[in-house]
């Protein structure tokens, strides 16, 4: 089961408005990249700028959507 | 008495441990590409480190680090009580210089040329196109 890059896209745009959002597939469909920038992610250390744009797609790790999420935030 | 959770037991090892990493496998045998690759980061650092093997355990380790932490993906590296990250911001962390800040040793000179050499060895293994005959 894979999932379309622009409903992750959605998914993580819905949970950090502002941001910008681009989510890449990074093998198989279900192995992707988001790469974020948003503003909810000044002064939060790194692992919490991870925590947010992962509880966005939680759901979607869940369900066995997406198997593995790399974030890279900008 | 009621026995300690599994949940209780990797708080313990948390706050007992300076610098602690749930990884699968071993620093000698990780099991896991993005394991090796904080102990690689650690080996580097030159740092001490405690490592416990989530394999034999892996759903109940999950369990208690998502509820702890809220984190569900191994490796993971706590630094003082805080969980830093996985292999991916333990890296970007290492390569900022914020990683030996946290630990507490220097930072190892950048070395370009050997870097990308190591780079190299370390790209993954790749066989040949394969073909089933028919």
């Amino acid at each position: 089961m894979t999932i379309e890059l622009a409903e992750v896209e959605r998914l993580i745009s819905e949970a950090l408005p502002g941001a910008s959002v681009e989510v890449v597939d990074e093998g198989g469909g279900d192995h992707l990249r988001a790469i974020v920038s948003a503003p909810q992610f000044a002064e939060l250390s790194r692992i919490d700028q991870h925590r947010l744009v992962k509880s966005a797609v939680r759901e979607r790790f869940d369900d066995g959507s997406i198997h593995a999420l790399s974030i890279t935030v900008e | 008495m009621t026995e300690p959770t599994v949940k209780d037991r990797v708080q313990e090892l948390i706050s007992e441990n300076p610098v602690l990493l749930f990884m699968k496998g071993t620093p000698e045998a990780p099991r896991c590409g993005f394991s090796m690759r904080v102990v690689g980061v650690l080996d580097q650092l030159g740092a001490e480190y405690a490592a416990l093997d989530v394999l034999p355990a892996l759903d109940p380790l999950r369990g208690a680090t998502g509820e702890i932490a809220d984190w569900h993906t191994f490796p993971q590296l706590y630094v003082n009580g805080e969980l830093v990250g996985g292999a991916e911001i333990v890296e970007e962390l290492f390569d900022s210089g914020e990683l030996a800040e946290m630990l507490g040793v220097p930072q190892p000179e950048p070395v370009a040329p050997a870097a990308a050499d190591g780079a190299q060895q370390e790209a993954p293994y790749q066989s040949g196109p394969l073909q089933i005959e028919t």
